[in-house]
């Protein structure tokens, strides 16, 4: 029998990408077809489940992967008919993954996916058939693809608004993954999972960091230190994405299409090219200028941080059966250290932890050490922590020890005092101090370090010679004392609330003058207009200033959360009304017998916290000239310290943030410098932070002049012309006619005379 | 100008002799290709040195394996050299290979595209032994079905030749496997290009038979509707009169036939023990009453009125439209009346 021919309608009716196509355009008049399709796909499909993991012929599951595709990509034009497509497949996905042809089951999971964006099935529904077959599936490649299709839609629907119902699900979900089996490894993909969507900064809210919290308790090592990773890592990570999205490539360069536009043939099709490249232009700006997003860091998140720390303590660290090896350990170590300085947590067992690990022969103790010094507080008993600094001081600390030694010990001890100066003894600050006069530069450091830090805390510790002129001065004026354990200086008040006051007195002064008037008269009316200045000129102010951000409300919910970015930061100022109010009626209610001195101290006090904050509102402009007042604050202190190096240590000290953690690298301090370097270190270190390819000027022109999207010379042009282009050119110049000849060489001589192209008038 | 210099440098390259230094081996060309291997072993093909030729049942077995060849023209040469041994082999020996065996490698290639393929693969089955077949019947149903509502006409009108034998050797199991009653009657009406809502009805039209195909093989289709109905719908009741005699003889018991071990295979099928849990179309139908119940909640109305439109067309389809009324209107005659 001889081929028979195939008329063109069944032939389009047979290629089912075609017939997709036609049937997205019209539904109604291609039910009849779908109808047939779908009849055979049932038919397929019953074949197929006879035995999912051993199908007799490789035909049917081409057939069945065509049709799968086929039908979820018209699904939503034929409700009625696929209501039970979707079951279908989560059903073949979820019971026969594991022997499911690959390609096969790949495209099931596509199709789903596809069904989901079309709105056929809803997130939910598909992530808990998703999320199951991640746990438990043997196979890397499907791992990888659901892991990917599961994380695309988190994201896709958090894309406009945050999904709270669907995020709230996906979190319960992994909660119980992390809690339900504790010994298993498969609380991985809670992590994997969650770190993504923080890093994304799709979930930041404390429920994700109670998972993480949960992970870092768990009992399998994996799991433990990628909870513990995340802590201590994740936040920095998710500020890395937020600045690589913010310089990302500036999109298409509208100038240059613009350009194009004006001289390409004109197309529907390049109009809107152009529009959108304007639309996205436009979007990026508001992004710009859209107010930075509030997040939290999960540490600050995290829900009693005090039980945290000692559990992660007492069942990583303390304890005997605790299968992690010393490098684990010093991670969990670094978590449990850090929540202790930031919360100020107090775990007395800790200090006592670190005694056994203090020597210098212990691997990386130069992280043990950053990690004590991190677990340092204020709130921390000095006789907690003065064995500590003696251990350091024996085993460290000697002439008979090596230098980078001396110099790890040294900034330990430093580090640590800096946090809680009552730990050190008078002796043992001597001795230490001594070591200034040490040849070696790291210990010198160091050393001067030790003492710079006990001139401004406790100068009376240190010998007398050590103080320093400015430090036994303010000695002597009582300015610098160091208070009892568990002394706080509260109260304070704004700051800089003073230079705010004494300049405001000067303004008056000058105004005064300028009037002719008394200049210690009190006028009300004055102060009052003044006031409303303040407050007009603000709207405009802020319209015209352009760095000022956007103000952003953040609803409270119910627990304070400690936002503030400098240690030093003084509460707000209703705390301090409170307490000047308080101190007055105790001193007013005060019993007769209250001695003449404890009269003096309360009053002595008030008179030192400024009365501008607690008599008058501050306007706006207050505020601005406040911030400026204090900047210019800073600055002044800087530049009049007496050497460059003080000034620069100072400026270190302060651009670390509270939050950021001490690195090994601030406690070995100089001595990394001697270590011996490799090939590249060294070439790292001589290139400093230059730029990498060295490009010539021109080159370097070139770029600019095309960024400004400006064009070539016409001699530049001619250059880069096409060399056979310029064939026909040079053959016409052989063969000029004489007539041509002779007006070249009169313009020759033209030129000639008048001295070049242009003439040179000027000579 | 950049590119002339450059090519010029590249040419230079390719003549360049590569510099020989002493204690270091020849540099390796540029174009050098590896051809070294790494094997756990290596087999060299060797004609086979045996006298005697090759036994039956392996030259059997290499035929079946032969099946999954590519090539078309291989499979239906393997599949014919299989049919004729199987049908040399005198009854009551066993096969070569066990039929389950057979059935399940040769029962795919009811639906290949190639019509020489398929015509030698029923062939085969048909060679195969009824009782085998009777079975099996679930697959070949299910695969029946499949060919049914496949895109191509051959492969459609093909698959009612298979239903044709399938009805005529084992039609009781046909009817009663799961999805062989209810599931097929919906093929039957989207082969027929029917729709079961009349809604639309007064534009429809038989759009797949019109399309290709033609009267021929629509007058097939109705023929072969008109097959399946009688095997399904006829009523068994006088052949359980002869049931009746037997009870006679067993005379003081009752129900025995009953009590007795089952001879059909897989008695308790329709429990469905194992299997996926089955809907109402591909639910078993057991029973004369149930299938007709199903028939006329489901398609009667339809299969009439596309009797009728036939009918009225005249010349062959018009016959057998009037033969597939008369076997509709013979079954059901016992059903109107209850």
């Amino acid at each position: 029998m001889g081929k028979r021919k195939v008329g063109a309608l069944e032939k389009v009716d047979a290629d089912l990408t075609s017939l997709q196509n036609k049937i997205k355009r019209d539904p109604l008049s291609y039910k009849d077809e779908f109808q047939s399709q779908h009849n055979q796909y049932i038919a397929i499909y019953d074949l197929f489940m006879q035995a999912p993991g051993n199908p007799s012929d490789h035909d049917s599951i081409i057939s069945l992967r065509d049709l799968i595709e086929f039908i979820a990509h018209v699904s939503d034009c034929y409700p009625d008919l696929t209501a039970q497509f979707p079951h279908q497949l989560m059903g073949l996905l979820g019971n026969h993954h594991e022997v499911l042809e690959p390609e096969l089951r790949e495209k099931i999971v596509g199709s789903l996916v596809l069904l989901r964006n079309k709105d056929v099935i809803d997130s939910p529904t598909l992530i808990n058939t998703l999320f199951p077959l991640l746990v438990s599936t043997p196979s890397k490649s499907l791992r990888a693809l659901l892991f990917s299709k599961i994380l695309s839609d988190l994201r896709s629907s958090n894309a406009k608004t945050t999904n709270h119902r669907l995020n709230r699900t996906m979190q319960d979900v992994l909660y119980n993954l992390v809690t339900s089996d504790r010994t298993s490894s498969k609380g991985l993909w809670a992590i994997k999972l969650t770190r993504e969507l923080w890093r994304r900064q799709i979930w930041t809210d404390a429920k994700a960091v109670e998972i993480m919290k949960e992970a870092s308790l768990a009992e399998n090592e994996k799991v433990i230190i990628g909870g513990v990773r995340f802590f201590l890592g994740g936040d920095k990570e998710r500020e890395e994405a937020a600045e690589e999205d913010s310089d990302e490539d500036d999109g298409p360069d509208i100038n240059k299409l613009r350009h194009q536009v004006g001289i390409n043939k004109k197309s529907k099709k390049k109009d809107k090219m152009l529009k959108q490249a304007a639309a996205t232009m436009k979007k990026k700006e508001r992004k710009k200028g859209a107010p930075h997003p509030l997040n939290f860091s999960a540490l600050h998140l995290l829900h009693d941080p005090q039980g945290f720390a000692e559990n992660l303590f007492s069942r990583h660290l303390q304890a005997a059966k605790s299968r992690l090896n010393l490098e684990q350990k010093l991670t969990v170590l670094q978590l449990v250290s850090r929540l202790v300085g930031l919360h100020q947590l107090t775990i007395i067992s800790l200090y006592s932890y670190f005694l056994k690990y203090l020597t210098p022969r212990q691997p990386s103790v130069t992280s043990f050490l950053a990690s004590l010094a991190q677990s340092t507080h204020s709130y921390v008993p000095p006789d907690a922590l003065t064995p500590l600094l003696l251990k350091i001081s024996n085993e460290f600390i000697s002439e008979a020890s090596s230098t980078s030694v001396a110099t790890a010990g040294l900034n330990a001890v430093r580090e640590i005092c800096a946090r809680q100066p009552l730990a050190m003894t008078e002796e043992l600050l001597q001795d230490l101090v001594m070591y200034r006069k040490s040849k070696d530069k790291g210990v010198m450091m160091a050393a001067k370090g030790l003492m710079a830090l006990y001139r401004e805390k406790a100068p009376e510790m240190l010998k007398r010679a050590d103080r320093g002129r400015e430090a036994a001065f303010q000695m002597r004026q009582g300015e610098i004392k160091l208070g009892r354990f568990g002394h706080t200086e509260t109260a304070g008040g704004i700051e800089g609330i003073e230079l705010l006051e004494a300049w405001k007195e000067e303004q008056r002064k000058l105004r005064r003058e300028e009037k002719g008037l008394a200049t210690d008269d009190e006028d009300e009316d004055e102060e009052a207009e003044e006031d409303d200045a303040g407050w007009k000129n603000w709207d405009a102010e802020e319209d015209d200033s352009d760095d000022s951000d956007g103000w952003i409300n953040v609803e409270s919910d119910g627990d304070e959360i400690d936002i503030s970015d400098d240690e030093d930061e003084k509460p707000p100022v209703k705390k301090l009304k409170l307490d000047t109010a308080e101190a007055n009626k105790e001193n007013t209610e005060a019993p007769v017998e209250a001695t003449a001195a404890e009269v003096k101290e309360v009053l002595e006090e008030e008179k030192r916290v400024s009365k501008l904050a607690t008599t008058r509102i501050l306007t706006p402009a207050d505020l601005v000239k406040l911030q400026e007042l204090r900047q210019q604050a800073s600055i002044s202190a800087l530049v009049n310290r007496k050497s460059k190096k003080a000034s620069a240590a100072a400026s270190a000290d302060n651009n670390r943030h509270a939050d950021d953690p001490l690195t090994v690298a601030e406690i070995e301090g100089l001595a990394k410098l001697y270590e011996k370097k490799t090939r590249e270190e060294k070439i790292a270190m001589a290139k400093g932070d230059r730029d990498e390819k060295h490009v010539s000027t021109t080159a370097k022109r070139k770029e600019k002049k095309r960024a400004e999207g400006k064009s070539t010379t016409n001699k530049e042009k001619a250059r880069q012309k096409n060399f056979l282009m310029t064939l026909g050119k040079a053959k016409r110049k052989g063969r000029r006619s004489m007539v041509d000849i002779q007006k070249g060489l009169r313009g020759h001589i033209d030129r000639k005379k008048r001295g070049g192209k242009r003439g040179n008038k000027g000579n | 100008m950049g590119s002339s210099a450059k090519k010029k440098k590249e040419k230079k390259k390719d003549f360049q002799k590569p510099k020989l230094k002493v204690g270091k081996t020849k540099p390796k060309a540029e174009n050098f290709t590896s051809t070294s291997f790494q094997a756990k072993s290596i087999v060299l093909k060797q004609q086979s040195l045996a006298v005697t030729a090759p036994s039956t049942s392996s030259q059997f077995l290499h035929h079946l394996s032969l099946l999954t060849s590519k090539s078309d023209t291989q499979r239906r040469d393997s599949l014919a050299y299989l049919t004729s041994t199987i049908a040399a082999t005198p009854p009551g020996t066993p096969l070569p290979q066990p039929a389950p065996t057979i059935i399940s490698i040769v029962e795919p290639m009811l639906t290949h595209p190639s019509n020489g393929v398929r015509q030698q693969a029923l062939k085969l089955l048909i060679s195969l032994p009824h009782t085998d077949i009777k079975s099996h019947v679930e697959r070949l149903v299910l695969r029946t079905q499949a060919g049914m509502t496949n895109l191509s006409n051959d492969i459609r009108s093909f698959a009612l030749d298979v239903l044709e034998w399938l009805l005529e050797t084992a039609g009781d199991e046909v009817v009663c496997s799961p999805g062989g009653w209810a599931k097929t009657l919906d093929c039957f009406i989207g082969l027929l290009g029917l729709k079961k809502d009349a809604k639309a009805s007064w534009t429809s039209t038989r759009t797949i038979s019109s399309s290709g195909g033609g009267e021929k093989l629509y007058a097939k289709q109705l023929q072969t509707l008109a097959l399946f109905v009688r095997v399904g719908l006829a009523d068994r009741r006088d052949a359980s009169a002869k049931g009746a005699a037997r009870e006679d003889a067993w005379f003081p018991l009752r129900n025995t036939e009953q009590h007795m071990l089952p001879k059909v295979s897989n008695p308790y099928g329709y429990l469905n023990l194992f299997g996926i849990p089955r809907n109402d179309k591909t639910a078993m139908s057991e029973d004369v009453d149930d299938r007709r119940r199903i028939f006329v909640s489901t398609s009667q109305p339809t299969i009439m009125a596309a009797i009728y439109q036939a009918k009225g067309e005249g010349g062959e389809v018009g016959r057998a439209a009037a033969q597939l009324k008369k076997a509709v209107a013979g079954v059901m005659k016992g059903f109107d009346d209850i």
